[in-house]
């Protein structure tokens, strides 16, 4: 037992969070003595420095800094790699450093957090089926969808985005594993730390936090304790989604394969190389916002108590500094994805892929100058709306110039219309919905009258649903034999999207036409009015939680026991299809060099990347080797 | 170090010793790219709390300074006293790259020496200043940029005394400069963040 | 024939958007405009979405691979210059025509109102409204909006706790109300009736209560308003219903609120079983009230922040029931509570 106790891992680590408890009540009440303030117990003083210390403890226990306290005592360090690579299903739930292992991990999880937050839209929807309270109150109500958003952006589609990068990622540039596989662990071991704090929020006296998950001030710093796991739970949720980003930048510029120059770098490693920057920037802003608002809270500063001086708006400048960016972090990895299977599904090259790559960092820089878009009703100066909404409205010009691009990858290609290739084109049509009502949006005449109602929550929807979760779906079932190497379930598959893709619609369009009739967000109470419409909604979004049902069923039973995959059963040019399925531990056994682009499909004999290895590495199915005795393979020719 | 260099005839297998090396795709060292990318971070963590100095003095008007006159001689002196940190820390690194043990184990005490007597300094201006966060909104903004300032000076001594432990056992030297040289470009941003720092909030106003 | 589908899609599209009856009636003159402009940009945006939509089913529809295509490849095309100039400049050009409509339609909204336009300064708080306006040297203050049809008006919006956000969906207009700021804008009201006015910002419990109403009458029946209302101090009921002289129904009261003057409802909050209602944000007072008389209770209604009842959060229960509700009909409620409470004794 003691051994266990000692060795990193969850024994440890249970051990480290009493620790780290006893530590911040020892911590706050001797403070609290030697300054005399009374009482010197004090309860919510004690939760919040437990908030903030607790995780740290917890990821000590799990035993993400061994290494690095090793290594600063001065004792001198080998990596063993000890830590890299899962040989059975237990080395998931340790500290692991190889990034497919990590990759598989953060998939995993923030799954399971889609579900979390997926069963809080069902109650939210339950409540809302007809006018009147049902069965939850205010404050329940209240907790609920600001839970369900903050469970599906901090803990689903950014991370989920960072899990499927993380594993592709260095595979697709032929890096043998990310530049910091430390860093990268720490990165998502912090995710089920902010995971938990959110769920705990439930059980705080008062409810969990309700001012929604833009917890404007000065709502949330009045607001019970419950907030404060809100405020608190965002830093760890930041704090990974910022040395992710960090790791991914260090990734593509310093390890990427010999040959592989920026344009030759498949569209999914540009579309995370933009993220990146978008988090590595954008990202401190919500931490500043929150740290702001828990010092309001804790030590009575008065950044936004009015009557003290402080300014109200700012918090909003402040949060969608970060939070506007944060909806193109949910979008552009998205965009990557489907770059890489619109071309393969359709075996042509990306349509124009320069401007494909151009239009995404045009995003990543205008994305930083339409923040106050979210505040056009806001009160603040009034001489800020019209720039705020050109620049809002320019997005549409390189968001356009991809779907457009997207379109002409489309024609007259050979396309199978498996899976991958289903969600795909769905992303299509239904992030053009959403990105239209977007523009919508943009223009205040409309917006001051539409702001505050569901006609948001519909955009919302289309952009985040019919956007990001469409295309992680794509993604999930694209990579999924590569990952697991085994097959999925292909009529499962398209049952699924075919659910998902009629519900979906049913759920949220008419979210536009009762928003523009007046029915405002956040309320768990509506006019008569509305009634019919709540309920076919209600009812579709019931249908829509059930078809994700469908996807969890196929990735169990499939993982378990599906067919084995081939190494590249979708005949992908891209360099993670050129390894087996799944990839060997340290993915190459040397690293391959890249002669041509990404996607040079149709292109008689066009190769990829070569691998310097006498062995022939895994062949497609169905092709042939063209790997002679020579030291060069060519890994897959076109014919 | 090239990929062709590794002998063609290693196995396609799980039991072999290791990865292989990266290509080096950019002359840039990774821990250097790392820290930079970093501190571009830090830097919008400032910034964010330099916009919410600049709500609260200008767009809500807030009096600045909060209440009488901030002490600006003691916080120049300070800023002085960190700024000669910056050049004892640029001696540890020259001292290390020329494997002078003498200079590195002076040069890491001095910096983390002067580093620690700014926090104090610091801590003891805090208590004399005659406000404090709730007196009002300016006085907030003031506690929360020096504050997140100190908080650095916190996390640069604990780097500082990392390195110096490294140093003290003999694990620093030419070929192994880069956890030194990191902790080096950290504590020379936070130098350099005071000078913003000082400026904005004593000498602008 | 791609363009033909287009063409008929987005004709019928666009016929779909515009017939479809979107907006709430259009109670401000600015509201024609607005609902114009939604027009415009239906318009714009379905033929781009059926654009999208009809390419891809024409692709999957003409290209998908069909048996025996498995081996085979596209064209390796690489882009066009041409086609990437149009869809850059296309949508370049619908944007520029959106934004400067906007831009016209927005500065004609902002447009400072005539002089002498009439000002109402108006108050949100947890979880109520109140209006305040000078009529000669009469001070008006009220918990139900009333205005006179056809007569500009500004709107100085202000918040007494946290961010609420005044809006009458009829009116097209919004604006939050900010604590530490003031917010304004400006219309005239063009229809008469009775309006809601609901707040759209989020602002704790009891945001989805927080809704009041405006009446817009005829500037004749304006005045007479005016002349009915007592003193500055008083707050007027805003010809509450029933009138002065029947008596109020304390089970109403609980029940239903007074949609005149925004009181409202108490069952939304709290259970009591002798009204049926259900509402939990509040305590049970079936059981709360046990131990109180009739006195003490009026005097939870009438100011509700003296004492908070143990494991409920202060500013919760709206603290404006001695504006909303005359006299009579916080004894009305008292005493049907305490009847209801303590059986009849
Ligand atoms: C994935 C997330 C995502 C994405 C990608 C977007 C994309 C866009 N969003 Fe959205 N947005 C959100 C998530 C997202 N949004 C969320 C979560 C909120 C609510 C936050 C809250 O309050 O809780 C919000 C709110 C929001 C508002 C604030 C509304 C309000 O609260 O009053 C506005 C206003 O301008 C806006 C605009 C836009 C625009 C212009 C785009 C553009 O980027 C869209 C660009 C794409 C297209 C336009 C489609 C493709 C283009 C073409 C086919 C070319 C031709 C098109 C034209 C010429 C029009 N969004
Ligand atoms: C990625 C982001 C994302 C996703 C995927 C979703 C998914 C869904 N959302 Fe959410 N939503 C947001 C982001 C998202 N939402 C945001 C940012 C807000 C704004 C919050 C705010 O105002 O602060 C919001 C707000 C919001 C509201 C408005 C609440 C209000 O303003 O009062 C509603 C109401 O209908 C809603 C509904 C739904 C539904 C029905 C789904 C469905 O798609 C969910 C489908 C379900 C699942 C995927 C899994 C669950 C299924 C099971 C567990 C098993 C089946 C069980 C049963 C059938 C009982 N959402
Ligand atoms: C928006 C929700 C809300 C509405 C509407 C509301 N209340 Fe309350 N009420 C509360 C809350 C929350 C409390 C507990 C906190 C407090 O004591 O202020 C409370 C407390 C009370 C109490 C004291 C109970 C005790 O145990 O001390 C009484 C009596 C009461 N309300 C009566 C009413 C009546 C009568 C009305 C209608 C005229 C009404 N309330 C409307 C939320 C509401
Ligand atoms: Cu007041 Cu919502
Ligand atoms: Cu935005």
């Amino acid at each position: 037992m003691a051994a266990k106790l000692r060795a990193p891992g969850w024994y440890r680590a249970a051990l480290f969070i009493v620790l780290g408890i006893a530590f911040a009540i020892a911590l706050l009440t001797s403070l609290r003595a030697a300054f005399d303030v009374s009482p010197v117990y004090y309860g919510d003083g004690v939760l919040q420095v437990a908030l903030l210390t607790v995780p740290l403890w917890f990821l000590g226990g799990m035993g993400c800094f061994d290494y690095w306290l090793r290594w600063a005592s001065g004792k001198h360090v080998v990596d063993d790699h000890k830590d890299h690579g899962a040989h059975t299903w237990k080395d998931y739930f340790k500290v692991n450093t190889d990034h497919k292992v990590i990759g598989i991990q953060y998939i995993c999880v923030s799954v399971f957090f889609m579900f979390v937050g997926g069963l809080m839209a069902m109650l939210v929807r339950a409540e809302l089926a007809s006018p009147g309270r049902q069965f939850v109150d205010a404050s329940t109500y209240n907790g609920l969808f600001s839970a369900h958003a903050t469970f599906l952006i901090f803990l689903f589609v950014i991370p989920v985005f960072a899990g499927i990068a993380n594993y592709v990622l260095p595979l697709m540039i032929g890096a043998p594993d990310m530049a910091f596989p430390r860093l990268n662990a720490l990165s998502f071991w912090m995710l089920p730390a902010a995971g938990v704090m959110f769920l705990l929020g439930f059980v705080a006296p008062g409810g969990t936090f309700a001012s929604g998950w833009t917890a404007y001030a000065p709502l949330s710093t009045s607001a019970p304790i419950g907030q404060t796991f809100f405020t608190i739970g965002v830093q760890f949720a930041g704090a990974s989604s910022i040395a992710t980003a960090l790791n991914f930048l260090v990734t593509i510029i310093t390890m990427r394969a010999p040959g592989m120059t920026f344009f030759r770098m498949p569209l999914l490693v540009w579309a995370n190389f933009s993220t990146s920057l978008l988090v590595v920037i954008a990202t401190p802003f919500i931490a500043a916002s929150q740290f702001m608002v828990l010092l309001d809270r804790a030590l009575g500063f008065n950044f936004f108590n009015y009557a003290n001086g402080g300014d109200v708006l700012m918090y909003q400048h402040v949060f969608w500094f970060y939070s506007h960016p944060a909806v193109y972090i949910m979008m552009l990895p998205g965009f990557g994805i489907i770059s890489e299977i619109l071309a393969v599904k359709s075996r042509k090259p990306v349509f124009g892929y320069r401007m494909m790559a151009f239009s995404l960092l045009a995003i990543v820089v205008l994305g930083f100058t339409v923040w106050a878009h979210h505040m056009f009703v806001s009160g603040m100066q009034d001489w800020i709306r019209i720039p705020m909404m050109i620049t809002t409205a320019l997005i549409a010009i390189p968001t356009g110039i991809k779907i457009f691009s997207w379109l002409g990858t489309l024609w007259q290609g050979v396309l199978h219309m498996d899976t991958p290739m289903l969600f795909a084109i769905g992303f299509l049509t239904m992030f053009t919905l959403g990105g239209i009502s977007g523009v919508m949006l943009a223009m205040v005449p409309l917006d001051i009258h539409v702001s505050d109602t569901y006609f948001i929550v519909a955009h919302i929807h289309y952009v985040l649903f019919g956007g990001s979760l469409l295309t992680i779906f794509a993604g999930i079932y694209y990579w999924f034999p590569k990952m697991t190497g085994r097959m999925y379930n292909e009529k499962l598959g398209r049952l699924h999207f075919w659910l998902t893709f009629v519900f979906f619609n049913i759920t949220f369009a008419p979210m536009h036409l009762i928003g523009v009739q007046g029915m405002p967000r956040r309320v768990y109470d509506y006019a008569d009015q509305f009634a019919t419409w709540n309920l076919i909604i209600s009812v579709s979004s019931f249908a829509l939680g059930l078809s994700s049902l469908i996807f969890l069923y196929n990735m169990i039973s499939s993982w378990r026991s599906g067919p084995r995959a081939v190494a590249n059963p979708w005949r992908a040019l891209t360099i993670e299809w050129q390894v087996s399925s799944p990839p060997p531990i340290f993915n190459f056994d040397a690293i391959p060099s890249v002669v041509g682009g990404p996607y040079e499909y149709g292109v008689p004999g066009a190769v990829h990347a070569v691998f310097p290895t006498a062995e022939p590495p895994p062949v497609p199915a169905g092709t042939e080797s063209a790997a002679g005795g020579t030291a060069t393979a060519v890994l897959e020719k076109e014919e | 170090m090239e990929a062709a260099a590794i002998p063609a005839a290693v196995a396609h297998d799980d039991h072999h010793h290791g990865p292989p090396e990266a290509h080096h795709s950019s002359k840039v060292e990774r821990e250097q790219l790392g820290i930079l990318l970093f501190i571009i971070s830090e830097l919008m963590l400032f910034g964010a709390f330099f916009a919410a100095m600049f709500f609260i003095r200008v767009v809500a008007g807030d009096e600045w300074p909060p209440k009488g006159d901030l002490p600006i001689a003691v916080a120049a002196t300070n800023a002085a006293v960190l700024l000669s940190s910056s050049v004892t820390m640029h001696w540890t690194d020259i001292s290390a790259r020329r494997n002078n043990q003498f200079g590195m184990r002076a040069g890491i005490i001095t910096t983390f020496l002067l580093g620690a007597t700014f926090l104090f300094v610091q801590i003891n201006e805090y208590l004399h200043l005659g406000f404090t966060p709730k007196t009002n909104a300016s006085a907030s903004a003031f506690f929360g940029l020096t504050g997140l300032h100190g908080a650095h000076v916190v996390i640069g001594l604990l780097l500082l005394f990392m390195s110096a432990v490294r140093i003290f056992k003999g694990a620093v030297d030419p070929k192994n400069l880069k956890g030194l040289e990191v902790a080096g470009i950290y504590w020379h941003f936070v130098d350099v963040m005071w000078i913003v720092v000082f400026t904005t909030v004593y000498i602008l106003g | 024939m791609l363009v033909v589908v287009v063409l008929v899609a987005s004709a019928i599209g666009i016929a779909l958007g515009l017939a479809i009856n979107w907006f709430p009636a259009q109670g401000s003159t600015i509201a024609s405009d607005i609902d114009t402009f939604w027009d415009v940009l239906v318009i714009a945006s379905v033929p781009i979405f059926v654009l999208v939509t009809t390419v891809v089913l024409f692709a999957v529809w003409r290209w998908r691979m069909r048996p025996g295509e498995e081996d085979l490849d596209g064209p390796p095309t690489h882009g066009s210059t041409r086609l990437e100039v149009i869809w850059t400049a296309v949508p370049t050009i619908i944007i520029a025509g959106l934004c400067a409509y906007a831009t016209v339609l927005l500065l004609d909204i902002q447009e400072s109102p005539a002089k002498g336009t009439r000002v109402v300064n108006v108050t949100g708080q947890q979880f109520a409204w109140t209006f305040e306006t000078q009529e000669g040297a009469k001070k008006l203050r009220s918990n139900v909006l009333v205005l006179p049809v056809g007569e500009a008006v500004q709107f100085k919006v202000r918040s007494k706790d946290v961010l609420h956000d005044f809006w009458v969906p009829e009116w097209r207009l919004k604006v939050d109300a900010v604590p530490g700021i003031t917010t304004q804008y400006s219309l005239t009201p063009s229809k008469t009736g009775k309006f809601q006015v609901v707040c759209a910002e989020l602002c704790g419990l009891g945001h989805a209560f927080m809704r009041q109403f405006v009446t817009v009458v005829q500037p004749a029946a304006y005045k007479a308003w005016v002349l009915k209302q007592s003193a500055p101090a008083a707050v007027a009921g805003g010809g509450a219903g029933g009138g002065a002289g029947a008596k109020p129904d304390g089970k109403q009261l609980f029940v239903a609120g007074n949609t005149q003057t925004g009181a409202t409802a108490c069952g939304s909050c709290h259970i009591l079983a002798a009204a049926g209602t259900t509402g939990q944000t509040g305590p049970n007072l079936d059981t709360a009230l046990k131990a109180d008389d009739a006195a003490a209770i009026k005097e939870m209604i009438v100011d509700p922040g003296k004492e908070i009842a143990a494991g409920y959060g202060a500013n919760i229960m709206p603290p404006n029931y001695a504006q909303t509700l005359s006299a009579a009909e916080v004894d009305a409620l008292v005493s049907f509570i305490d009847q209801s409470v303590h059986g009849g004794k």
